[in-house]
């Protein structure tokens, strides 16, 4: 009986340190990191479009998308991550977390696509409404996951609901193999679930 | 050589998505049809235009900005007609829904 209060206080301290290092990592970025990383993605937008590599054009440019990106810094970087310097950032998302993305959600669509095709001559479907459970909380995070569920084979996503702090998602599958919630949630989100953690809280 | 099989993929590929919005049996299942088999061909046919084309490196990075936009649009837009269907009433053919039990 005496080590019951050792237990729990043990226990205690385990969740606090966990919530400590949850609220850090829940952070907001900094404002200039904010606004440079807004920054290059509208300058690289404007490149492409004007498709002009004049010197003029370039700095009216980067003095315009300057100016919006100020503005609007919380609009696209809100919900990354806390974690490492600004290049350190920059490189580990164009090296290596964008060409795995692609590589993953290529072979995915491509393999949708087949089975689609499988469907449609047997139809050999069985469709049925699925709720599964995430643990990506921030609401760009939720949406990238969902457009990804739907692009993956037999699935489709039908509404999302946030309740007590968690994220569950509603989706339709054509073929129901499962109705256990780990297991069918293993199944449809895959890695895709790991990748996004790694950016988005 | 590549091209011309990414082309061949993706007309496959968007005549199998539309024989199955005429084969499949309700709204949710046509959606799936749709969805994937558009937004694969249509992706796979811009990849064939860009490795085709000889036209500068603008205008093929231009191409590639409309395919990132097809991936992005078209399972949002799946997702608000499907939204849209099951608010309006229309029942689902399945085996099993979740959905109904948490909003009687």
């Amino acid at each position: 009986m005496s080590r019951v209060p050792f237990y729990l206080k043990e226990r205690l301290e385990e969740i606090h340190k966990r919530m400590l290092y949850e609220k850090y990592e829940t952070q907001k970025l900094p404002v200039w990191e904010r606004i440079t990383l807004t920054w290059i993605v509208l300058f690289s937008f404007w490149v492409v479009i004007t498709a002009n590599t004049s010197l003029d054009n370039l700095i009216i440019g980067g003095i315009a998308t300057l100016i919006i990106a100020s503005f609007m810094r919380d609009m696209l970087m809100e919900d990354v991550r806390h974690r490492g310097h600004l290049i350190e950032k920059i490189i580990y998302f164009l090296l290596l977390y964008a060409p795995q993305y692609l590589i993953i959600m290529a072979f995915r669509l491509i393999e949708s696509n087949m089975k689609v095709a499988k469907n449609v001559i047997f139809m050999d479907i069985k469709p049925g409404i699925i709720k599964i459970k995430t643990d990506l909380h921030s609401d760009t995070g939720v949406t990238i996951l969902a457009n990804s569920i739907t692009l993956t084979p037999g699935t489709l996503t039908l509404d999302v609901s946030k309740k007590l702090g968690e994220t569950y998602l509603y989706v339709h599958w054509i073929y129901a193999e499962t109705l256990n919630r780990e297991k069918a949630g293993e199944k449809i989100k895959g890695d895709i679930e790991e990748w996004l953690k790694r950016i988005f809280w | 050589m590549i091209e011309y099989l990414l082309l061949a993929f993706g007309e496959i590929a968007m005549i199998f998505g539309a024989l199955g919005i005429l084969r499949f049996p309700d709204v949710y299942t046509r959606l799936h049809a749709a969805t994937k088999c558009d937004t694969g061909g249509a992706m796979t046919i811009l990849l064939a235009l860009i490795i085709y084309t000889d036209a500068s490196i603008f205008i093929k990075l231009k191409l590639l900005v409309l395919a990132f936009l097809i991936a992005l649009i078209n399972p949002m837009i799946s997702h608000a007609i499907a939204k849209g269907a099951y608010k309006y009433g229309i029942k689902p053919k399945v085996v099993v829904d979740m959905y109904a039990w948490d909003n009687p």
